[in-house]
């Protein structure tokens, strides 16, 4: 033991590699931490909002699915209630949004008489086909936007808008 | 859309699409006995005038109600608030009340009324579709007054 002393050299070499290890290490793992962060991120599209609709009961007609989700706005948390006009297309299920690509107004399927298998906005006559693309000449110049769908225990999920897809 | 900045500047550049203004007509009635029901109707009113709002937002601008006492000559404040609209550039004025008054009135504002229904001890969903159910029934007034002068 007596004969492997630590001089006072030893020593604070030991102390300062130490410390000063730390200290390095302080200042590189937050750094390190930052450049590998978008791999830490979840992955995204998580945010499903069960509807009371069973995918069973969805036809080849459109049809209104109401759902409500909780919004925050800063501190201020109120629920808001949305809409989707969900419809089958051989197996797949369609849900697409009712707001209209031009000013915002809400759509409706058959809404006018004249066209019973489209989409209508009252506003300024804007019309739509069923796949939600919009039609020559009425006032919209894009089709209507698409929600992700899903199916849970037999109920219908609605995610996110994207642009359509059927177009 | 509603009366706020960014709203009225789309509808001061827009206003070939933008060219009507709903007017929720509300009378306060301060009297004791009358006040929760008077309350109740003015929660309903803004309710409906809301939903009318979310279905129409790219054509019409959701005026903040006009409030009035059961001692205002309605048949002058109708027609102040009428010329003024017409003034700043709306073409179709929809007044929503549910106060009968309006209806007696013989006057040239043509107050679309909704018989007023106590949405307080709904539930959301109740709600909702009491209030979509009435919403249906003033779409085909608005279509109508549209089509008629256009």
């Amino acid at each position: 033991m007596s004969n492997n002393r630590v001089s006072r050299r030893q020593f604070l070499n030991y102390t300062l590699t130490g410390v000063g290890g730390f200290m390095a290490a302080g200042m590189l793992m937050p750094m390190v931490r930052f450049a590998i962060d978008p791999v830490l991120q979840k992955a995204g599209g998580g945010d499903f909002i069960p509807t009371g609709k069973k995918v069973s009961d969805i036809t080849e007609v459109p049809e209104r699915v109401d759902f409500a989700f909780e919004q925050v706005d800063a501190w201020y948390t109120s629920e808001v209630t949305s809409t989707a006009w969900v419809y089958k297309n051989g197996d797949k299920i369609i849900a697409l949004s009712p707001v209209c690509k031009h000013l915002g107004c809400t759509v409706n399927w058959a809404g006018s008489p004249d066209h019973p298998d489209q989409f209508f906005c009252p506003c300024h006559g804007g019309r739509y086909e069923k796949s939600g693309k919009n039609i020559p000449k009425t006032p919209p110049l894009g089709p209507l936007d698409e929600f992700e769908v899903r199916e849970k225990d037999g109920l219908l999920e609605i995610g996110k808008t994207r642009p359509n897809t059927l177009v | 859309m509603y009366w706020n900045s960014k709203d009225i500047s789309v509808f001061v550049e827009q206003k070939e699409f933008v060219d009507t203004a709903v007017i929720p007509l509300l009378l306060i009635d301060g009297q004791a006995s009358k006040l929760k029901q008077n309350a109740s109707s003015a929660e309903f009113l803004m309710a409906l005038t809301a939903f009318i709002e979310n279905q129409f937002k790219g054509r019409v601008i959701l005026m903040p109600p006009v409030s009035y006492t059961t001692k205002t000559n309605r048949q002058q404040l109708g027609q102040e608030w009428d010329e003024m609209l017409k003034e700043a550039g709306f073409k179709h004025l929809f007044f929503v009340s549910s106060d009968m008054g309006w209806v007696n009135e013989e006057s040239a504002l043509n107050v679309i009324y909704t018989p007023s229904i106590p949405l307080e001890n709904m539930d959301r969903k109740l709600r909702q579709s009491v209030l979509d159910d009435q919403l249906r029934q003033i779409i085909p007034v608005f279509a109508k007054r549209w089509a008629s002068t256009t």
